[in-house]
């Protein structure tokens, strides 16, 4: 059975350690970006002609410094990658949701931190 | 740790439970992060709150980040404060805001103080797996 391939996007590193934790929890060892530009960078790599191929998943937080994650889920869907994309983040109103939702993303999920016993919703992506 | 008198919340617990032989010090080292971030992040707001003319915009980014910091530890009061705070710029309501962080100041200097006793109790303490079982 193929590991699902993901990345994290966050810039700040306590919201990493956690998020490798809760994946590592999950069995998923994820590629991590510190804002949305290294992100689209990375998708450039894995879909380029000596790539891995295409991530899963992308999760990605909104405020981020050098490129937002509304930008990066742009530039991300305008290289024609068809990844899921969710966006997590603190700000959870309906118009960071919409926000997001325009830009590309696939779902949305506040920052609300999952453990082992409230574990991610993974039923927003089907690995191939 | 039990949340002793609403200072830290579920998400605690959750950290503990990521922790593993792989990651003995996974919570230590997430609440290090947490003691290395917020005074800075308080002294930002602080220093900002000074400014004229007011920077709201600016404020709310760093309460922003100094929320989801403790929230990432379950520091549920610190938390709170910072929704508070977050109301008051959006309103522009500075005199709020300069209240709001003595309350976030004071609530941090507490949670720090009792994390701090907590990790320092757990070491002396030890391992669970060395203490003594009465019953056997």
């Amino acid at each position: 059975r193929r590991r699902i391939r993901v990345l994290l996007v966050e810039d700040e590193e306590i919201h990493r350690v956690v998020a490798r934790a809760v994946l590592r929890a999950a069995g998923v060892e994820a590629d991590e970006a510190e804002n949305g530009a290294e992100a689209v960078r990375r998708v450039r790599e894995r879909v380029g002609g000596a790539g891995a191929g295409a991530y899963d998943l992308i999760l990605t937080d909104k405020q981020m410094p050098i490129m937002d994650g509304h930008e990066a889920t742009r530039q991300i869907r305008a290289m024609g990658v068809t990844t899921t994309i969710v966006a997590v983040s603190s700000d959870s109103l309906p118009s960071d949701v919409q926000a997001f939702i325009a830009a590309g993303a696939d779902d949305f999920t506040p920052k609300v931190h999952a453990g082992p016993s409230n574990p991610p919703d993974q039923s927003c992506f089907t690995p191939e | 740790m039990v949340p002793e008198m609403g200072y830290l919340d579920e998400q605690f617990n959750q950290l503990e439970e990521l922790q593993d032989e792989s990651s003995p010090n996974f919570v230590e080292e997430v609440v290090a992060l947490f003691l290395k971030d917020s005074p800075r992040l308080l002294s930002n707001i602080e220093q900002t709150i000074g400014k004229y003319p007011q920077d709201f915009y600016r404020l709310d980014s760093l309460v922003h980040q100094l929320k989801g910091s403790g929230s990432s530890i379950g520091a549920v009061r610190m938390k709170n404060e910072c929704s508070v705070f977050k109301a008051h710029c959006n309103d522009r309501n500075l005199e709020g805001c300069r209240r709001s962080l003595q309350k976030m100041k004071r609530e941090h200097a507490t949670l720090k103080q009792k994390l701090e006793s907590y990790f320092q109790l757990l070491r002396q303490v030890g391992p669970r797996e060395h203490a003594v079982n009465s019953r056997k």
